[in-house]
């Protein structure tokens, strides 16, 4: 499985004791809702510090994939392995493998009564029981490396999208997680915001995180994607580099997805 | 293509460089005549209502207030202020209950100046009101004087209709060293005059005002159907009942000449005390005034005697004596008497004075001595208005003082912290936790514990009127609100066990009369609480049945505004590893319950109205008392007084709450979702 990436500097750092070692592993997964199949025989594995962008056309299973990964909805066939742990029903189980992953939602889930600092630090303080103090000043650097420490004290009301997803991306990066996922992060914000997030993203990218993404966002695919992962009905189509999967798509309906939406 | 019309197409640009002025919009577009014209008379309906709804109101208003002016008796409410505050409560209580009222003002002010400003203006204005309260009955009482007591006297006895009727020839009353009392005798001119006679009389004076308006009554009778018969309107059948009504007719001769009022002289003897050491004794002479001044104060007793003339009467004005309100009450395990006058509240305790043979006196009491006809507005300021603000003024100076110095000091809190980086959390984190202090303060201070000292156990079957609604209120909403949450949790669990039994629970206290729980309340509640049983405990069995009944509907607005939640905010939660109970804690519920203020705000001033339903179990609530008071000899029959008095109460605590539910909804923190 190669880890065909176009940064050449993720690549060659990449020397923890697990880099040859997935992550992620999904084997024969199935999922239902109730008698719909949404999930067929999914089988992935992600490397460490590989960025994973996963397209298709709404109702393809690509959210519920990634929900999987931490649990948010449960499958009922086949392994979950996460960071060498099996998602099963053991709680413990569940909570150690969540502690690996950030999550970013499609409307932000931001806490609406919470400020921009209090939802960043809510989780550190009340999971990991760690001093306020460093808690905040940690929270204060992660938005200057999002971009908007000015809005520490305000209300997610009284942001922007774009800064309220900004916010969402370090509140899900305080828990130092290994693994962030991405649901669909720009779909809900105006153009002119949606560089903004990406632009945080592509930051993280370059920083030997683990990324999934869920997206339409074709060109940060493009770029930043280290493996293109295209969905349809419930099953995984076609995947490759993002070169190869522009550019020589194999699979007709890949083909013909990609005819629609570039 | 006529001039100020744009070609269709532009061959090529047109710029406006010339900039139209700014002007006002027109007059009837802003302020005050604009929203007139908006809202009051925007269509024809729109203008057909407002009229209706202005002489609707015009009409109850007119008849509120000339009936308030010229009719009720306020005297209930004046008399029994304690009673409707406080109920029976012992009067150790007083000063506990005090400290209370005043330490709620202190964290009013607090609250205020936590959660919003209070503008210069409003400051002055709520200072010019309480100047107010203060100098108004000042003017009052100095520019209006006291209406007088008609007293009669004579030997001889008075017939109006079915009542006979002879005068006192002694009348005990209470007055203080120094007060001057004055009489002189009613020289009616005629009967119209007699008839128009109003202020506090005694049974006889009444009666002859009546005889005498009842007269007056049969003539004008008379004059109408003689001028009937003189005319050719009539049939024959008519015209025989009229000439049978006139000859049946028997108008007695003028009231003011067939008793020969104001023609005699009066003989009155004013004694002290117990009624034996005579101050004074003098003739008074039509056209005179005996006027004394009295030398102690306590009782007195007047006598009076018409000693020329057995067939005359004689009316009396009498200024300086006005009526009493009696009442007895267990002060320590004894039974003290109260002797209080009506007009500004002079206090006599211990006996009344006993003729020589050892029985009571007539007293000059409110029930033989009301106030009768018509009242002028005068006499509604000096005797009601008056008192009723005197008895206001200080309790509600006091609160205003306490609040402007908890305002004050939490202003200056702030100032202080100004440099921090958010001030007003300070002053707001101990608002909360001073509102936290209050409840067990309140319940040692009005419970309190132990047998002697100034903290010791009241007895809770004293506790009534505004006190004891709002004990039953604080406590139901204290302890429901918890049991509220814990249900609407239970009744969303996963386990079915909890969920059903949550369900079942506010389900069958949600499907139970308020009524029916409250007296199934005081029968059974003695059963699982053995502690509650016996009479003392009946307001802490009340306080069960307003509990649960108010944790089933809490529990219901709770779940509510859990459902309303968007399901990310959990999945975000639980994406973060955050575990069940701390997203509950600290992620959902606070939204949830910001969410429900409205409809939990609404529950608290139903169950503060409800709280009057505990009048049924016996309790003496608000309510209660108004009732307690109805049933009172002196204020026999005054409901409406009573229930106008407490239903303004009900209303202006309802108003408080719904106020403060809005201000909640509208201040900042995170209440409006994006």
């Amino acid at each position: 499985m190669a880890t065909a990436g176009n940064d050449p500097l993720s690549q060659g750092t990449a020397v923890s004791q697990m880099d040859d070692e997935p992550i992620i592993i999904c084997r024969d997964m199935n999922k239902w809702f109730g008698e719909f199949h949404v999930l067929r025989d999914i089988n992935v594995s992600v490397a460490p510090q590989e960025v994973v962008v996963i397209i298709g056309p709404s109702g393809s299973g690509k959210s519920t994939l990634i929900r999987c990964i931490n649990r948010l909805e449960e499958h009922q066939e086949g392994q979950i392995i996460v960071n060498g742990m099996e998602m099963g029903h053991d709680v413990r189980n569940i909570a150690a493998i969540r502690r690996e992953i950030g999550m970013v939602f499609q409307q932000f889930n931001l806490f609406p009564h919470l400020t921009a600092m209090q939802n960043i630090t809510l989780a550190p303080i009340r999971v990991r029981h760690r001093p306020r103090a460093e808690v905040e000043a940690d929270a204060m650097q992660l938005l200057e490396r999002v971009g908007i420490p000015e809005q520490a004290h305000k209300y997610p009301g009284q942001l922007s999208g774009g800064q309220q997803q900004r916010v969402a991306i370090a509140r899900a990066l305080a828990m130092e997680p290994r693994i962030m996922l991405f649901d669909e992060p720009t779909s809900a914000l105006d153009p002119e915001m949606i560089k903004e997030v990406l632009d945080v993203m592509k930051e993280l990218a370059h920083s030997f995180m683990t990324l999934l993404v869920v997206t339409h966002e074709m060109g940060f695919a493009r770029e930043v994607a280290d493996r293109v992962i295209f969905m349809d009905e419930g099953r995984i189509v076609e995947q490759g580099s993002p070169d190869h999967f522009f550019e020589r798509a194999q699979h007709p309906r890949t083909k013909l997805f990609l005819s629609q939406i570039l | 293509m006529a001039g100020g019309q744009h070609p269709r197409r532009l061959e090529r640009n047109i710029a406006y460089f010339e900039e139209p002025p700014e002007r006002r919009p027109p007059i009837t577009e802003i302020g005050a005549l604009a929203w007139v014209r908006a809202n009051l008379f925007g269509s024809p309906l729109d203008t057909a209502l407002t009229l209706l709804g202005a002489l609707f109101l015009i009409a109850t208003f007119s008849f509120l207030l000339s009936w308030s002016i010229g009719a009720a008796n306020w005297y209930a409410i004046i008399f029994n202020l304690r009673l409707f505050l406080v109920g029976r409560v012992e009067p150790f209580m007083d000063l506990r209950i005090a400290f209370l009222f005043l330490f709620i003002a202190v964290l009013a002010g607090v609250n205020f100046a936590a959660w919003s400003r209070i503008r210069r203006r409003l400051w002055a204005i709520l200072a010019a009101s309480l100047l107010l309260l203060f100098i108004i009955p000042w003017l009052i009482t100095s520019a209006i004087s006291l209406p007088p007591t008609w007293l009669s006297a004579g030997q001889r006895e008075v017939i109006s209709g079915s009542i006979t009727i002879s005068p006192l020839q002694r009348v005990a009353f209470i007055a203080g060293a120094g007060e001057e009392v004055a009489f002189r005798l009613a020289t009616p001119a005629d009967d119209a005059e007699l008839a128009r006679l109003n202020s506090f009389s005694d049974g006889m004076a009444n009666t002859l005002r009546n005889a005498a308006a009842n007269r007056l009554a049969g003539e004008r009778r008379l004059a109408t159907v003689e001028r009937e018969l003189a005319g050719d309107r009539l049939t024959d059948r008519q015209r025989a009942a009229r000439e049978a009504e006139l000859e049946r007719a028997d108008i007695p001769p003028p009231v003011h000449s067939a008793y020969e009022l104001g023609a005699h002289p009066v003989t009155l003897t004013l004694r002290s005390g117990d009624g034996n050491a005579e101050v004074i004794s003098q003739t008074v002479l039509p056209g005179d005034e005996l006027r004394l001044t009295l030398p102690q104060d306590g009782w007195y007793v007047l006598e009076k005697r018409v000693p020329d003339s057995d067939d005359s009467i004689a009316l009396l004005a009498a200024s300086g004596l006005y009526p009493i309100f009696d009442r007895s009450f267990i002060r320590e395990g004894e039974r003290v008497f109260q002797y209080v006058r009506a007009t500004d509240r002079l206090l006599v305790e211990g006996g009344r004075p006993r003729d020589a043979a050892g029985a009571d006196l007539p007293m000059l009491g409110i029930i033989d001595h009301q106030y009768r006809g018509e009242r002028p507005p005068a006499d509604f300021l000096r005797l009601m208005l008056a008192p009723f603000l005197q008895q206001l003024n200080l309790g509600l100076t006091l609160f205003a003082a306490f609040m402007a110095a908890g305002y004050v000091a939490a202003q200056w809190l702030k100032q202080r912290d100004r440099q921090l980086e958010m001030p007003l959390k300070r002053v707001r984190r101990s608002a909360v936790w001073l509102w936290l202090v209050t409840i067990p303060l309140a319940f040692v201070l009005i419970a309190g514990f132990g047998e002697g000292g100034a903290l010791r156990a009241s007895d809770p079957q004293l506790w009534g009127g505004l006190l004891l609604t709002l004990v039953l209120t604080v406590v139901a909403l204290v302890v429901a609100f918890p049991i509220g949450i814990l249900l609407a949790l239970g009744r969303r669990s996963a386990l079915p066990v909890v969920s059903a039994a949550s369900t079942l629970y506010i389900e069958v206290f949600r499907g139970v009369p308020l009524i029916t729980l409250l007296f199934m309340s005081m029968l059974l509640v003695q059963f699982v609480l053995p502690g509650l049983g016996g009479p003392d405990n009946a307001p802490y069995r009340v306080m069960v049945a307003l509990i649960l009944f108010s944790a089933a509907y809490l529990a219901e607005d709770v779940r509510g505004g859990l459902q309303s939640l968007p399901p990310g905010q959990a999945e975000a939660a639980r994406a973060l590893g955050l575990p069940g109970w701390r997203i509950t804690l600290h992620v959902t519920l606070p939204q949830a319950l910001r969410a429900v203020i409205p409809a939990m705000v609404g529950q608290f001033i139903s169950l503060f109205k409800d709280t009057s339903l505990v009048t049924i179990v016996g309790l003496i609530d608000l309510t209660g008392v108004a009732n307690l008071i109805a049933s009172q000899t002196e204020f026999q029959g005054l409901r409406r007084e009573t229930y106008i008095f407490i239903a303004i109460i009900y209303f202006i605590f309802s108003s408080v709450m719904s106020n403060v539910s809005r201000r909640i909804e509208a201040s900042g923190s995170g209440a409006a979702r994006a």
